[in-house]
């Protein structure tokens, strides 16, 4: 169960945050910047609810909008071409 | 063609599909025009379309939304193309993802000191864990 990956895309498992955010007494943006939970391909969007549930279930800190795990903008990752340009 | 639903109680039986022809890390493959690429791979049998660039962990369809980029594969030479996304077309050329060189993991003093060493290191990364 602890071996139970959350972040897909950099590969980080229950484990890891669990004990990351229990050694360090960390925030949100502090178990991220860590572990790289969430700073993955996807841009967090598939594991940010979850890296939240083990910051709450283990420092009691309620996810907030202080220091977020922000989603930044745009919504989507896309490729530069998307914008404009080259047509490939 | 395995893994399809051929006969399905609502929607009939599966007929009059066109063929495409693809291949998948060189290898030739068949689906139905409609098909995503992750479906039309599915339909044959694989599931692996990539492996993660740092570990090597198999990696397959997540989301199928096109929300995760866990499906991520390389199409006509193009980069980062959505499996769960991307319908199917004739002679198109998929190329899984695979392991990526990662020389300076280990502590300094393990560091290569030249371009020679530095390749040494990462020969068994170029073809990452095979799929199937």
């Amino acid at each position: 169960m602890d071996q139970t990956i959350i972040c897909r895309c950099e590969e980080v498992s229950l484990e890891d945050i669990q004990q990351t955010a229990s050694r360090y007494n960390c925030s949100a943006r502090e178990v991220k910047l860590r572990t790289r939970a969430g700073m993955g391909y996807c841009g967090g969007r598939t594991c940010r609810p979850a890296v939240d549930a083990v910051l709450e279930a283990v420092t009691g800190e309620r996810a907030g909008h202080d220091i977020p795990l922000k989603v930044q903008p745009p919504v989507r990752p896309v490729s530069l071409s998307v914008l404009g340009g080259e047509s490939r | 063609m395995t893994n399809r639903i051929v006969n399905h109680p609502v929607l009939g039986e599966l007929t009059n599909q066109t063929s495409v022809t693809f291949t998948f890390d060189g290898q030739t493959y068949e689906g139905f025009e409609g098909d995503t690429i992750a479906s039309a791979l599915l339909a044959n049998g694989i599931r692996q379309l990539r492996v993660h660039e740092g570990t090597g962990a198999p990696r397959a369809i997540y989301c199928n939304i096109g929300h995760c980029f866990e499906c991520r594969v390389t199409v006509n030479d193009t980069q980062i193309v959505r499996a769960c996304m991307t319908p199917i077309q004739q002679q198109m050329v998929i190329e899984s993802g695979k392991m990526q060189p990662a020389p300076f993991k280990a502590s300094p003093e393990e560091w290569p000191r030249t371009y020679a060493e530095f390749e040494k290191m990462n020969e068994h990364h170029k073809e990452g864990v095979p799929h199937g």
